[in-house]
């Protein structure tokens, strides 16, 4: 069962197209990335599933109901963690976990227990009496996020959570975010750290210019179009004569920087590469080092962003 | 609990610190007692219906209205925090509604002018305990004024706040825009004996009205003249709520 369905969603400000007739499905349970480069759409993608701005055209079911006719009955059932900060500044770490649960109506002694966990959980018990305002911006950021966790919901929407948090509070973030799911809960999660959403998504849409580009598990995505991969040959000397003698051979590129390296970039590396070592071998070229790097969602993700402003253009 | 009386549980909590309570208090009382009887040598006593108050009982009366004003500046607060520290948009993506969020700011300046209007009443009482007349019919004028002036200038705060996105910008216009409340108006002088232009101008204030409501409750003053002003009052801060109401509702996220 889906969690979001949405059908040609648009979304204009001034004329200007911001989302361009979009189709989402998530399904329930699940983790969803939603992935593009700034400005491609992503946050006005959630602020239209979440209520926030009504798209312009094109239809939006969360949690089975109608987002356009019951916006309040949706938010009531969701969880936002916007990209902007949002704090009270005279508040402490914990008063204002416990005034998030008040506003959100969590009962007395069930709002004492989740702050405790969320304490615990985010790292925070040492900071709980400090103010919001006398916090860095990754402590703020982890309150934000805790904060969301204390009151019931069924799907939560994740902008750009890790935003400077340090690797390791990241990290119990992201195991955070894996065990909530494993409990039933679903998550639409936006980053622009490629490895975060390679870790946690089950799923993963990119948008591009407010369109979706393509929309698959990672794993579908690599071998889509991840077949490319980098293979890399170091040889100690610096051989001036290298380019003459790989005369014929394409997609590979040669750079002189502490010896020599050839690098290749394509389809079929494997046959390059094997060209290449019969020319090293019978020229008596020693290797000093080679390797083989299999094409990252990163990079997948940059070449389909690069290609789609290619075809828009 | 309603989501209503949870915001204003929320906006109590994060208004009501001590420095604002202090605030609250010691401003009015440094008025009071010090400009109060700096004064009386030069104002002995102001005319006010078929009274003749001493100076410090007026200004203490004053202070009422002058405090309300002042206390409903938290609204304008409010909302300006909200949208800075991103709070508006969080409570906007909550279990809440644009007009919850309208009403919880209305009902929270409403209690706030409330409990302000109590203080300098309890502390300024022995100022004027000799020429009160609380009743049964004037205690519902400070009630009034207290209420529609929160609301009149709670509104006015609010508009400020929503037009402006700059805090110096903000800070300067409210500053600004009070001041000339609350020394153009009769919280501080009475209107008769005042330059001519001068004693126009304080009819263009809010604080004006509140004031003398305020005055007609303690002194059980009501005439024909303090019932306009009443009706000048609820018309006005039912004009601004509307337009403030109008602008928050367009405020884009």
């Amino acid at each position: 069962m889906s969690c979001i369905e949405a059908r040609s969603i648009s979304k204009s400000y001034d004329g200007i197209l911001a989302v361009d007739s979009i189709d989402l499905s998530v399904p329930t349970g699940k983790i969803f990335g939603f992935l593009g480069p700034n400005g491609a759409g992503k946050t006005t993608t959630i602020k239209l599933l979440t209520t926030l701005v009504p798209p312009t055209g094109g239809t939006i079911r969360i949690l089975g109901m109608d987002a356009i006719s019951n916006p309040l009955e949706v938010r009531k059932r969701i969880g936002v963690v916007l990209q902007q900060p949002s704090y009270e500044p005279t508040l402490s770490v914990e008063k204002s976990i416990e005034k998030y649960a008040m506003m959100w109506n969590v009962d007395k002694k069930l709002q004492k227990d989740r702050m405790e966990d969320l304490l615990l959980a985010f790292d925070l018990q040492d900071i709980r009496k400090k103010k919001n305002d006398d916090l860095s911006i990754g402590h703020r950021r982890r309150v934000q996020v805790a904060r969301e966790f204390v009151h019931d919901m069924d799907l939560l929407f994740l902008d750009e959570p890790t935003v400077g948090l340090d690797p390791s509070a990241r990290r119990s973030l992201l195991d955070y975010i894996k065990k909530r799911v494993r409990e039933g809960l679903t998550i639409f999660f936006t980053t622009h750290i490629l490895e975060e959403a390679e870790y946690l998504c089950d799923e993963i849409a990119i948008i591009n210019k407010g369109k979706i580009i393509a929309v698959d598990t990672p794993a579908e995505l690599k071998n889509k179009f991840g077949r490319e991969k980098t293979i890399k040959i170091h040889i100690d000397t610096i051989r001036k004569d290298l380019s003459v003698l790989l005369q014929g051979i394409r997609d590979y590129q040669i750079d002189y920087n502490s010896g020599t390296t050839i690098t290749i970039q394509s389809h079929s590396s494997e046959n390059i590469l094997l060209k290449i070592l019969q020319i090293l071998t019978v020229n008596k070229i020693p290797i000093e080092d080679l390797s083989v790097v299999p094409t990252s969602l990163e990079e997948i993700f940059l070449t389909m962003v690069k290609n789609s402003n290619v075809s828009s253009d | 609990m309603y989501p209503v009386i949870r915001l204003v549980n929320r906006n109590l909590t994060i208004s009501l610190n001590m420095g604002f309570l202090i605030w609250q208090v010691v401003f009015p009382l440094i008025y009071i007692f010090v400009a109060g009887f700096a004064y009386t040598a030069l104002i002995h006593e102001v005319p006010f219906a078929n009274k003749r108050l001493d100076y410090p009982a007026f200004i203490a009366s004053g202070m009422i209205g002058f405090n309300i004003m002042n206390s409903t500046l938290v609204s304008g607060i409010i909302i300006w925090n909200d949208r800075r520290h991103g709070m508006f948009e969080q409570i906007l993506v909550g279990p809440f509604t644009r007009t919850q969020y309208i009403l919880s700011n209305v009902y929270t300046i409403g209690i706030i002018g409330l409990i302000s209007a109590g203080l300098i009443t309890a502390v300024g009482y022995p100022l004027f305990f000799e020429s009160v007349e609380f009743n049964i019919l004037t205690i519902p004028l400070v009630v009034f004024a207290s209420i529609t002036g929160s609301i009149l200038f709670g509104s006015i705060a609010s508009i400020i706040s929503t037009r402006l996105k700059s805090s110096e910008g903000f800070n300067v216009v409210i500053n600004t825009v009070f001041l000339f409340f609350a020394f153009v108006s009769t919280a501080f002088y009475p209107a008769e004996g005042a330059p001519k232009i001068l004693a126009t101008a304080f009819y263009f204030n809010p604080l004006t009205y509140l004031v003398d409501v305020v005055r007609a409750g303690i002194f059980g003053n009501f005439n024909s003249f303090v019932g306009l002003e009443m009706l000048v009052l609820a018309c006005g801060s039912a004009v601004l709520f509307v337009i403030a109401t109008n602008l928050l509702s367009k405020l884009e996220l």
